[in-house]
């Protein structure tokens, strides 16, 4: 008798804690979307440090031999293959004319003074079964408006060594989930455990002074106040680069790194 | 201290309890379905799917999510553990309804409450992004409950029930079946803890550690290599007393203990093969998910082979200790 009592209470106790405990993830959608390609020093009302009018730029080039694309099997979801009828390719090292695209650039150490983080979020894509932009980069927090743009579901997992690690589902297109990040972090690695292949990486700075080269390899960080600064690029697969330059005011100052294949 | 099953060990009195076909099958089928439970399981760590599904006990707000990418491993190891729960509440039902042994009743119950602890871990591993402890836990509670899914079909079954008595145990077999399972459950153990920290690379060569039949020392200090060095030396242990089972259990001339102890001991030589693969291969999801699998089944052997010769052997020195649990020649 007693064991059937336990049974009937498990039985309606199990599946209650269980709903209880699904669904917090939810969160609400954002606002208006942002770009992510070039800094930009729009810095938020309130407590600012003085707007500079020099800039940073440059080239970030890669000599030798890149390796070759990898290639990924996207048969796992059926719309991921009709998205790619042919097959995907990622270049993980991606050079053009010696110009290596997707490197993060920042400046590293020489800024003084607090940057209040932007109210726009920087928008990070799921389309086509891939993250658009591949490297995103805003500001300790900025708000971070996921989006959903496929007719299939996605996990959002980015795997931070400092700032709060999450997962959040997105079963539908059309989803938003808005995130900030309360701490510098620099190439926090993000990925869809539904689909491996998918990646992408997030930077996290106290500052606005940063960039993510192009597909020529040029990049440039505006709004800088004069001043001296260690500068450092990031790439996802080769090691960081470092350079140091002194800019003044209403200059725009050239600091070109490059990789060795 | 020996292990004994006797009718106090399992908590009842040792009532008559006849045969009951149909139950001691779904018992058998729930056995089946663990051990297909634990390779599922094994296949979602191997693809990295544990957290493609991040909600929970839902997935992606459903029942029923599209079978896509990981969605297909983890989902679907959702489902086939909801089998398992299944086919234990049945049977958990069934055995308490028509039972006459306490004990078994009361280890069907265990069961019920082990699947769904299970269950339980296996939403809160995900919901907390898979912390090792509490996913070492779940994968530690699957091999005790495919244990105790093997015990219910032992107790439920003819051999058990139509046994007539058990003699000296003069080789010392049921020493030897205690201690390969206990080997087998430590390692498995070890596995866990290597698996979910990601130290099944940690060591990036096999046979030769670091280009060495003797690793470098500088390595030994760090966590992942010491974990997984321990596994490597936990298989050389687990296949020491697995032959030692097999030795003895063929010296008896039973072929009822001999069998089990000899397909463990031969599944030992696989399984080192496929701990080879897992690292050669560096985890290929095949080799990496049927060395967790094969794992279990060695356990599980161990364990067969512990119940049985618990059934048929008495110590040599002492009284007969399997009496009763429904044995119908001292009922």
């Amino acid at each position: 008798m007693f064991m059937r009592k336990t049974l009937a209470v498990v039985a309606l106790a199990v599946p209650l804690a269980l709903v209880a405990c699904g669904g917090e993830k939810q969160e609400a959608p954002a606002a208006a979307p942002a770009t992510t390609q070039t800094a930009a020093p729009g810095v938020a009302a309130g407590g600012a440090a003085a707007k500079g009018s020099a800039s940073i730029g440059g080239k970030i080039s890669f000599a030798g031999t890149a390796p070759a694309p990898e290639k990924i099997k996207v048969s796992a979801d059926p719309y991921c293959q009709k998205e790619h009828k042919d097959g995907l390719e990622r270049k993980v090292v991606d050079v053009k004319d010696g110009g290596l695209k997707d490197v993060f650039v920042y400046v590293k150490s020489g800024v003084t003074g607090t940057y209040p983080p932007p109210t726009e979020a920087v928008e990070l894509d799921q389309t086509g079964c891939m993250y658009k932009p591949h490297i995103v980069a805003l500001q300790v927090g900025q708000p971070l408006k996921i989006k959903n743009d496929d007719e299939t579901l996605h996990n959002i997992h980015p795997r931070p060594a400092v700032n709060q690690e999450f997962n959040v589902g997105q079963a539908r297109k059309g989803m938003e989930v808005t995130k900030t990040f309360d701490k510098k972090e620099v190439m926090i690695p993000v990925g869809c455990d539904v689909h491996p292949w998918m990646r992408s990486f997030i930077s996290v700075l106290d500052h606005p002074f940063f960039a993510v080269t192009d597909e020529d390899g040029k990049y440039e960080i505006k709004g800088l106040p004069a001043g001296e600064y260690e500068v450092e690029a990031v790439h996802e697969k080769l090691k960081s680069q470092m350079g140091k330059i002194t800019v003044k005011d209403g200059e725009k100052a050239t600091l070109d790194l490059s990789y060795k294949g | 201290m020996p292990l004994e099953i006797s009718a106090d060990a399992v908590g009842g009195s040792p009532g008559f309890s006849p045969f009951a076909p149909w139950r001691h099958r779904l018992s058998l089928l729930l056995v089946a379905s663990t051990l297909a439970l634990i390779f599922v399981g094994g296949l979602v760590t191997s693809t990295g799917s544990g957290l493609s599904v991040p909600d929970w006990p839902l997935s992606y707000g459903r029942v029923m999510p599209p079978m896509v990418g990981g969605v297909f491993y983890e989902h679907g190891h959702r489902m086939v553990a909801s089998f398992v729960g299944f086919l234990t509440l049945v049977l958990a039902v069934w055995t308490a309804r028509c039972e006459t042994r306490a004990g078994v009743r009361r280890l069907a119950w265990l069961a019920l409450a082990a699947v769904i602890a299970q269950g339980v871990l296996g939403g809160l591993t995900v919901l907390f992004l898979l912390p090792t402890p509490i996913s070492v836990t779940h994968a530690c509670l699957a091999q005790a409950f495919f244990c105790i899914t093997i015990a219910l079909a032992y107790l439920t079954s003819r051999e058990w029930l139509s046994s007539t008595g058990t003699r000296d145990d003069v080789v010392g077999v049921r020493g030897a079946a205690v201690a390969a399972t206990a080997a087998a459950f430590g390692q498995l153990v070890l596995g866990a803890v290597m698996r979910h920290i990601g130290a099944g690379l940690a060591v990036p060569d096999f046979p030769r550690m670091y280009g060495r039949w003797i690793p470098p020392a500088e390595v030994l200090a760090q966590l992942p290599v010491a974990v997984h060095l321990a596994h490597r030396g936990g298989a050389v242990i687990v296949l020491a007393f697995v032959l030692r089972l097999a030795l003895r259990a063929t010296r008896d001339g039973d072929a009822r203990l001999a069998r089990p102890a000899q397909l463990a001991l031969a599944l030992v030589f696989v399984q080192i093969a496929l701990g080879a693969l897992t690292v050669i291969t560096e985890k290929a999801v095949l080799p990496t998910t049927a060395h967790v699998a094969t794992g279990a089944a060695i356990l599980g052997l161990c364990w067969f082979a512990t119940l049985r010769t618990r059934r048929h052997r008495h110590a040599a020195v002492s009284a007969p200790a399997v009496a009763g649990l429904g044995d119908p020649a001292v009922s």
